[in-house]
């Protein structure tokens, strides 16, 4: 019974943030067709140069848009659902649940869009919009699974971002990047000092693509964890 | 016992929000939840819909704690004057609001839509501050939850809509009686609302009565000075005033059958206190003793 109700407060927590089809099933794909419009042009417009193909990487900025989109879930949006009765555990996992789903459809985008961008050869004029060189550009399932990871990665980020901004306004906010700024300095301290910097570099080398996507997929797993962890005792 | 607060404190770094509460709502009825500005009404529901937490003490809603308990939370609504709403219309929150509470009344949401003249089409950061709490209260009312709790719903509603929602209120209670705590500090305006009053001044409770018992619970007596010190000789009184030969003074204490008549021989006038007038002697006898506790 109590599986059950938790299961369609689920559901009804994902309904939640797609009530106005403007955010998730307009916005991401206006502007990536937007951008895809604005690159044809620009590649159209520029000399070909030596390369034989020309990177845009367009489909990033569908990324920025789920980074964006977590963030407006637990920040903005957030106050209503918890009005509407829901535990924060609940919206938590819910809208967690949404950008694995909205993760899975950008995932099928890519895939096929990257086999559409090779099978016409760049759609005629030899852009690289779907695929991005070592990273989006194997076999269609690994491409659909890095996609996938990467904006569930950015989601959940955006998410932990809005939640700590909730908690703790913009001094928390600043506390929050400065510590993750902290550690990569610190990181890049260690490897300094112990001279490992080639190993870094032939780590990133031989790791792959999917080795980056597992390495992705295990720092979402933290971050969805921390802002489990923050969303806890947010108050509204 | 529907909601049922036990030693509540709520300790802010700078601030005692609320300080050793108990109190209980028992349905179905509708409670006034009255005090000043800052004394604790707020962080009072906003603990019980855990959207708060407390730093000590306990708070049951249907015997159960409501602190992440979806099953207690959805039979619950609070509205508040300062609800944050998502980017998106009015009809947005209210089909948002349908999926959410199991009694959603669509058609009564319609009708108060109407009533309130609230255009469902418009993105709710464009409605003015009192179109805002028309939604508040739309969603409060249709929800027909088993505890309604209103936090001050009205902020920028004009005299009409505000009596409106007092109507509406009214009727959605007596179709279907629960519990409903509206705190307020338009007292004398809710004054025929409620049957009970609960008083916060400084986050403890100061006065916890049925409005009819807080409605008697003053007199004001007027008349000639001489027969006025008469009548009140040895009685409690307060706010005494003069003009002229005429004076007019506070009488505290429920008055019998007794003293009706002998102020109608001594050509008295008597006046019941209103629930206001109660409550800002009420909030002022406090306010001192308050000041004392905090400074020592």
């Amino acid at each position: 019974m109590s599986t059950y109700v938790n299961a369609s407060r689920y559901r009804d927590v994902v309904r939640y943030h797609l009530v106005s089809r403007f955010n998730y099933a307009i916005l991401p794909w206006a502007v990536l067709a937007f951008v895809f419009l604005i690159d044809v042009l620009v590649i159209e417009l520029t000399p070909a140069g030596h390369t034989s193909h020309r990177w845009v990487g367009g489909l990033a900025s569908v990324f920025v848009i789920g980074f964006v989109l977590g963030i407006q879930s637990a920040h903005r949006s957030l106050p209503f659902g918890l009005a509407l009765g829901l535990s924060r555990r609940t919206y938590y996992l819910g809208t967690a649940l949404l950008a694995v789903a909205l993760a899975a459809i950008v995932g099928v985008l890519a895939a096929v869009g990257q086999e559409v961008e090779r099978a016409t050869n760049g759609w005629g004029i030899n852009m690289g919009f779907f695929r991005v060189p070592y990273i989006l550009n194997g076999p269609w399932y690994s491409t659909w699974l890095t996609s996938f990871v990467v904006l569930t990665f950015l989601y959940v980020y955006g998410m932990w971002v809005g939640l700590v901004y909730r908690r703790w306004n913009l001094i928390g906010m600043v506390a929050f990047v400065a510590a993750q700024v902290t550690v990569l300095v610190i990181a890049a301290i260690i490897v300094t000092g112990s001279h490992a910097w080639h190993r870094v570099g032939h780590f990133f080398t031989t790791v792959g693509a999917g080795g980056l996507t597992g390495l992705v997929a295990a720092l979402a797993v933290v971050l969805l964890a921390g802002g489990f962890v923050t969303m806890r005792r947010v108050t509204v | 016992m529907t909601i049922s607060v036990t030693g509540l404190t709520r300790r802010y770094r700078d601030q005692l929000a609320l300080d050793d509460v108990t109190v209980d709502f028992e349905g179905p009825s509708i409670t006034g939840l009255l005090g000043r500005n800052g004394a604790g009404k707020s962080t009072l529901m906003r603990i019980i819909a855990n959207q708060e937490f407390a730093s000590k003490g306990s708070v049951r809603v249907f015997g159960a704690s409501p602190v992440e308990n979806d099953a207690i939370l959805r039979r619950m609504v609070f509205v508040r004057e300062d609800q944050v709403f998502p980017d998106f219309k009015v009809q947005h929150a209210l089909r948002a609001a349908s999926w959410f509470y199991p009694n959603w009344n669509g058609e009564l949401a319609e009708a108060l839509l109407r009533d309130f003249d609230l255009p469902p089409n418009r993105a709710i950061k464009k409605l003015s501050r009192g179109m805002r709490s028309a939604l508040g209260i739309v969603v409060g009312l249709a929800a027909q939850a088993e505890i309604t709790l209103f936090d001050e719903p009205y902020a920028g509603l004009d005299a009409v809509a505000r009596r409106m929602f007092y109507d509406r209120l009214l009727a959605s209670y007596a179709a279907n009686p629960s519990t409903v705590v509206l705190s307020t500090h338009l007292i004398d305006e809710v004054a025929d609302l409620l049957e009970r009053v609960v008083m916060i001044d400084h986050g403890r409770i100061v006065l916890d009565a049925t409005a009819d018992e807080v409605r008697g619970s003053a007199t004001t007596v007027s008349g000639p000075i001489a027969a006025v010190e008469e009548f009140v000789a040895g009685r409690r009184t307060w706010d005494r005033r003069r003009i002229a030969s005429q004076e007019s003074v506070v009488v505290d204490g429920t008055l019998d059958d007794a003293d009706w008549a002998r102020a109608r021989e001594l050509r008295l006038n008597l006046e019941a206190l209103s629930l206001q007038q109660v409550m800002v002697h009420a909030a002022g006898e406090t306010s001192g003793d308050v000041h004392e506790r905090t400074s020592a």
